[in-house]
């Protein structure tokens, strides 16, 4: 056989066809007694449903923790999960809280060197010292 | 050509229980509104039926918890999730939006196109319709795609561009990245939003359990010689033998599953939302990927293939000429040799002896031919759209180079 | 005096090619090191040379500038396009203007010598080929015999095959030398055969 083929798979792109969503589950925990969750039992009955409807591919979860702060937790698509303590804090701040989970891709947070990453192989190629404008010695 | 409306033949998709289900759904919830909290799914359902309690129960809390333990029970008697539990399932109207589907997709077809056949044996209400015709949609466009778009490629790396592009890998790694969750065990009573399917007794061996269904005719010969022509009447789209267990009883990995469910998402946009849809979903999902289709060639001789293929041509036979190197003496030396073919340099590579580079060289010329891509590329399938422009036929090419 | 000694310490010509440029020579006493963000960025600044103006005013032009590395393969060799094609016409134009060298005669061959193809050998030859390598296969091997009859080991294997029991006998000499081996040279034969293997993935 002249030729065979080489098996593999193709890497997804994020954005450049479709684009998903990567926080798939956003948990809102509150208390029903303690202070610090004043701001959040009013952004769950005043902001919570407006943000909902914004956002229908997020999966909304409220349920009550007894004796604790209120958090938001967010479940991402690569299985990280990231959380946010938001006690003592106004709906329009918890707001921003839960606008930063939902917008986070779920990897861990790193220093972006190179303005452009991209898979595509460059349009000059890859520098070689054999070719291009060569001068004899 | 007549067409055909789809939206009628998309009603039969939904089994009667669907129905009846979608018809009281519009009846109780005002079209629009999202099931989107799983705070309290049976709720609604409960409050619906609250007319018809019982007057024995002075508590109405009690009523309630009552009915919904009884409800329970019922969905246990299920091999999968009934359909309207669809409307309640927060996963499932997530992933709906999350995937952009056409609103005219219930959100009970996506409920089905997530039960496998190894969950639910019934046909009515598995995906394993629905997955067949995604699965030739998918195929079908990637083939033309591929065709068309590089005439010259030889089979063997069709078949694993095909793998690349709709095999059951990459499906899987789809369902993956649409966020799909699956269940540990299918049920009546699960989310309907979460991939159900039985799974594989651990320990056994899926070379035995799948090498079942293959068409091909002394299968177990394993020293036998297959030929590529072969491959095209008794195996797969992907050049693979047929694979999958003999019945659906036996279970099945979690990747053939995944791929189910993708080719039966896709199946399901095509029955509810016709062709465009299902084209544009294509082309957003699967064709923007990415792959290197100059990645997918494995070459044993290709110095000879060239030598043959320029024969067939009538072009010159290919030379090979050092264009420069560097170091020959030494213990790195670095040689850069082209092909030439008359005047014409048909490729060119580096190698660190001359053998390597005229081999490198001589198969980048042949990848070079291989790769050819005509210009303004249009597939059969755009002929479809409203409005097209006459067909001009493609470029067809003589075939591989044979040795 | 504290000047001189200064000065003394810190040499007035250091490397000339580093300077930025005579004419920007300020007070030396107050030169800076390389590590200058301004110095760096000078250095690139070349001096405008006569093929950088536009010598055909008001007309369009395209620079030419190919890039320094090797082609890539989605470039199709223009003897490979079809002969419908419309980057075939286009080609052909710009190598009509002279873009394209022709001293490809001129490039060493990377073999030595070209073999000349003979086609000497008739049917009568090939029988007796044959018939040597089964009568006395230990003698007549595929290079004696092309020694003999002018051909290459190659045509020679192509007509015919050893007997079972002469390679029985070679196999087992292979194996005798190969159990000799160490495992360094061992491993590196091996590995030697995985990157031939690779240079057909373009690996």
């Amino acid at each position: 056989m002249p030729v065979k083929g080489i098996k593999t798979v193709t890497a997804a792109r994020n954005g450049v066809g479709a684009f998903i969503l990567q926080c798939k589950r956003l948990d809102f925990h509150y208390c029903n007694y303690g202070g610090s969750s004043r701001g959040m039992l009013a952004f769950l009955t005043q902001t919570l449903p407006n943000f909902a409807r914004e956002n229908p591919q997020i999966e909304i979860r409220v349920s009550p923790r007894h004796s604790k702060h209120p958090i938001i937790k967010g479940h991402y698509i690569n299985g990280r999960e990231k959380s946010i303590c938001v006690r003592n804090l106004e709906p329009t701040d918890i707001l921003a809280k839960a606008m930063i989970l939902k917008d986070a891709s779920g990897e861990k947070l790193k220093v972006q060197k190179k303005p452009v990453t991209s898979l595509n192989e460059s349009v000059r190629g890859i520098w070689s010292p054999y070719h291009g404008d060569l001068r004899g010695v | 050509m007549k067409r055909v409306q789809l939206q009628r033949w998309s009603s039969t998709v939904l089994s009667p229980r669907a129905q009846t289900a979608s018809r009281l759904h519009q009846h109780v919830f005002p079209a629009g509104s999202r099931c989107q909290s799983t705070a309290s799914p049976l709720q609604a359902e409960s409050s619906a039926q609250e007319g018809l309690g019982d007057s024995g129960f002075e508590d109405v809390e009690l009523m309630k918890h009552v009915r919904s333990a009884h409800r329970r029970k019922d969905m246990l008697k299920y091999p999968s999730p009934p359909v309207d539990a669809a409307l309640n399932s927060a996963k499932l109207a997530a992933l709906h939006a999350r995937l952009y589907l056409p609103s005219r997709l219930p959100p009970q077809t996506l409920a089905r196109a997530l039960v496998d056949a190894s969950a639910d044996s019934n046909p009515d209400f598995n995906n394993e319709s629905l997955a067949t015709l995604g699965h030739d949609l998918l195929t079908y466009y990637t083939t033309e795609h591929l065709l068309c778009t590089y005439p010259r490629l030889p089979l063997t790396v069709i078949f694993a561009a095909m793998y690349a592009y709709a095999g059951p890998k990459t499906l899987a790694a789809m369902a993956r990245e649409w966020g799909v969750e699956h269940a540990s065990l299918p049920g009546g009573e699960v989310d309907p939003g979460l991939l159900q399917f039985r799974r594989v007794a651990p320990g056994s061996d899926l070379n035995v359990l799948y090498n079942k269904r293959t068409p091909r005719p002394y299968a177990a010969q394993k020293a036998w010689r297959m030929t590529v022509t072969s491959k095209i009447f008794y195996d797969d789209e992907f050049g693979d033998a047929i694979k999958g267990p003999e019945n659906s009883g036996e279970g099945v990995t979690a990747e053939l599953a995944s791929a189910t469910f993708v080719r039966a998402v896709m199946g399901a946009i095509y029955l509810h939302a016709g062709r465009p849809a299902a084209k544009r979903f294509f082309e957003q999902h699967f064709l923007s990927r990415h792959l290197n289709i100059s990645q997918l060639f494995n070459f044993s001789q290709p110095a000879r293939d060239l030598a043959r293929l320029c024969a067939r041509e009538n072009f010159e036979p290919p030379v090979a000429r050092i264009i420069s190197e560097t170091g020959r003496k030494s213990r790195h030396p670095v040689f850069v040799v082209g092909i030439f073919s008359g005047q014409d340099k048909l490729g060119e590579g580096a190698g660190a002896s001359l053998i390597e580079a005229r081999e490198r060289a001589a198969l980048a010329a042949l990848k070079g031919w291989y790769l050819y891509s005509p210009l303004n590329v249009r597939v059969p399938s755009s002929m479809e759209e409203e409005g097209a422009a006459p067909w001009k036929p493609v470029y067809v090419d003589l075939g591989e180079v044979i040795v | 005096m504290a000047t001189s000694i200064a000065a003394s310490k810190r040499p007035f010509v250091t490397l000339p090619f580093l300077l930025p440029s005579w004419s920007d020579s300020l007070a030396l006493g107050s030169r800076r090191y390389q590590s200058s963000y301004r110095r760096t960025k000078q250095r690139l600044r070349v001096k405008p040379d006569a093929t950088f103006g536009s010598s055909y005013q008001g007309r369009d032009q395209i620079i030419y500038n190919p890039p320094s590395s090797a082609p890539s393969v989605y470039h199709t060799p223009s003897k490979f396009l079809p002969s419908n094609d419309a980057r075939r016409s286009m080609r052909i134009e710009d190598s009509a203007t002279g873009n394209v060298t022709d001293k490809v005669e001129e490039l060493p061959n990377v073999y030595r010598s070209d073999p000349e193809r003979k086609y000497h050998l008739t049917p009568a030859d090939v029988e007796e080929i044959r018939k040597l390598r089964l009568s006395d296969p230990m003698t007549w091997s595929r290079h004696k015999l092309a020694k003999r009859f002018e051909c290459s080991p190659l045509f020679i294997a192509m007509v015919c095959e050893a007997s079972p029991e002469k390679k029985q006998i070679q196999r087992q000499v292979l194996e005798a030398v190969q159990s000799q081996w160490g495992p360094k040279r061992r491993m590196a034969r091996e590995d030697r055969k995985l990157r031939r293997e690779a240079w057909g993935r373009d690996e």
